[in-house]
């Protein structure tokens, strides 16, 4: 039992690690900003360098990762927060129309794809991190939604549950004693590629300029702005870049082993809805 | 029979009703404009005579819907509108960036089958064997990361360091065919993530159908094992895959903004980036049509594929 999966779980630990703690605690030793010195420069003090508006590209290191990880946490958190009852009412509802009202608009939502949603929305408003941290959620609520309705139709049409029913337990006790803590395990999975999913899009969406400032401190904006001195100084691109790498590919790799138990998943298998 | 003919219709009614309402959200957006939409799209110039001519542009005098009828009318007849920033049609925007958009996607897709049937046979071959835990990890691992991060680092090593290949297509306008080593990273780029996704599930197919009954009876038959694999397992494995590669559509017009960003390519991303930006909102619009439609298209015709090659399997659909 102790070979790959244990292996697969500390490796995906060990490179996740990196970036969240830069993430969560560089913030804290980043220390005051500096004079700025000329942009794109290497040396003098400056440990990588520095980068197109001559700030200090290792204190950019220290402070780009916060807005990543919190604003794809927000997002993740925020899509369950909607899916979660609606998947959960119209899966355990025997009101047919109640099921097709809420359903219904999530296929269609569906159909358009998350990155178009997201600049379709940048055009009208510019979301700060709060509303880039809503468009990402809102871009995963029909999948959460339609993944947590079929884990809890299949749950709800167990033997058990019609014993409660007749045993007369109220809703909320079907509902969130028994339905979703036997969907748990599959919850967990899907959090799992969700969140890796989210971190994509939000890195993405910054890269693009959505919901960041132009010269903020975030590893994807880093990437973007800095990509002009490439040649002059990698560092302002490398190290942001190789940072992200390792949060999304830690991220996967370490939710994929601690899920490895029961039933491979693959990834993001689009699951039929099974009426009950 | 009854019950392949009414998932059919049913598709097919869904698909319409998703085009239909790709549009409508799309033209929703200039309602969805805060205040008065000709003062907020002017933005930074806001004087006047611009925001008269945005008003007139874009009639916002009339009401709502019959703007939206006159819009809906247009897209029908394939009349997307014309710019606010240049005056030219839309149309003509998306005539500018389809060239390489398509060759990009071309591309990817003719190497993703291929790729990703092959990898995941391979893994599934071997499966718990070192060949299967390095496809397998490689993919998990790959599959995560963001095309822009990857492509960076991609630039550095090959452009840079070893200086096999330019670091982006300026200077080669639209014809990029001319130069296959300027596409060699932007596609790689574009494929790294559908690939791992289709080899993933291309390998747990495989293996479950290698495992069946009637996989073993083949083999009890006598019948040798490369047509076993190709002919018996590998149709079973493909549905789940069919739908995938649909998925991937999704993936790939993600990953085409971002690649085109990247690398300098004057394709539809890149329009639609400088739209975006620009606050363009016709060309948006119409940009946004067509990647939803073309988005909605592909996916009903993957789930329509699925569903033929194994009727069974989507019986509970």
């Amino acid at each position: 039992m102790r070979s790959p999966r244990t292996g697969r779980f500390a490796l995906g630990l060990t490179i996740v690690a990196v970036p969240l703690v830069l993430a969560l605690l560089g913030p804290v030793f980043a220390g005051e900003p500096g004079a700025r010195a000329a942009s794109f420069t290497l040396g003098e003090g400056h440990w990588l360098g520095t980068d197109f508006v001559g700030r200090d590209v290792w204190r950019q290191v220290l402070h780009g990762g916060r807005p990543v990880v919190l604003t794809a946490l927000a997002a993740t958190a925020l899509a369950y927060l909607v899916a979660l009852p609606v998947g959960l009412l119209s899966a355990l509802t025997r009101l047919r129309w109640l099921e097709e009202l809420l359903m219904r608009p999530l296929d269609v939502l569906l159909a358009v794809p998350s990155l178009l949603l997201i600049l379709l929305a940048a055009t009208v408003f510019s979301p700060g991190a709060v509303g880039l941290a809503l468009l990402v959620a809102l871009a995963n609520v029909p999948d959460a939604a339609r993944l947590v309705r079929a884990a809890a139709a299949e749950a709800a049409a167990r033997p058990a549950v019609e014993a409660l029913r007749m045993q007369g337990e109220t809703w909320w006790r079907m509902a969130v004693g028994y339905v979703g803590r036997s969907m748990l395990r599959t919850l967990a999975a899907d959090a799992g590629t969700r969140l890796t999913g989210v971190l994509y899009l939000v890195a993405t969406a910054a890269f693009l300029g959505v919901g960041v400032a132009p010269d903020a401190a975030d590893w994807a904006v880093m990437v973007d702005r800095n990509r002009t001195g490439l040649f002059v100084q990698p560092w302002a691109v490398v190290v942001p870049a190789m940072l992200i790498v390792a949060l999304t590919t830690g991220t996967n790799l370490l939710f994929d082993a601690a899920l490895d138990k029961g039933g491979r998943r693959g990834p993001r298998r689009t699951e039929k809805e099974a009426r009950p | 029979m009854s019950g392949l003919r009414s998932f059919v219709a049913r598709r097919l009614l869904l698909g319409g009703v998703q085009t239909v309402a790709v549009v409508l959200l799309v033209f929703a957006l200039t309602e969805a404009l805060p205040g008065d939409a000709a003062v907020s799209l002017a933005g930074d110039q806001p004087d006047p005579a611009r925001i008269a001519a945005i008003r007139e542009a874009m009639e916002l005098d009339r009401p709502a819907w019959e703007r939206l009828a006159d819009w809906a009318a247009g897209l029908l007849h394939g009349d997307l509108g014309t710019s606010l920033v240049s005056g030219r049609p839309v149309r003509q925007y998306l005539a500018d960036g389809f060239g390489p958009t398509l060759l990009l996607a071309a591309l990817t897709v003719a190497l993703l089958v291929p790729a990703g049937f092959g990898l995941g046979v391979l893994a599934a071959r071997h499966a718990g064997r070192p060949v299967d835990r390095l496809i397998s990890s490689v993919t998990l691992a790959v599959y995560a990361v963001p095309e822009f991060a990857l492509g960076v680092l991609l630039v550095t090593v090959f452009a840079l360091r070893l200086g096999w290949l330019p670091p982006t297509a300026v200077g080669y306008g639209t014809d990029l065919l001319a130069h296959p080593a300027a596409l060699v990273l932007p596609v790689l780029v574009l494929l790294s993530r559908p690939v791992c996704s289709l080899v993933r599930l291309v390998r747990a197919g495989m293996i479950d159908a290698l495992a069946s009954p009637y996989v073993a009876q083949a083999r009890r038959y006598g019948v040798s094992g490369a047509r076993v694999r190709y002919t018996h397992a590998l149709p079973n494995a493909l549905a789940p895959a069919a739908q995938q590669l649909a998925r991937t559509i999704d993936w790939l017009l993600c990953g085409v903004i971002v690649v085109e960003a990247l690398y300098v390519i004057p394709g539809l991303g890149t329009v639609l980036l400088g739209a975006v930006a620009e606050r363009d909102v016709p060309v948006v619009q119409g940009l946004a049509v067509v990647f939803g439609v073309l988005t909605v298209v592909l996916n009903l015709g993957a789930d329509l594929i699925a569903h033929r090659l194994a009727p069974r399997a989507g019986a509970a659909a």
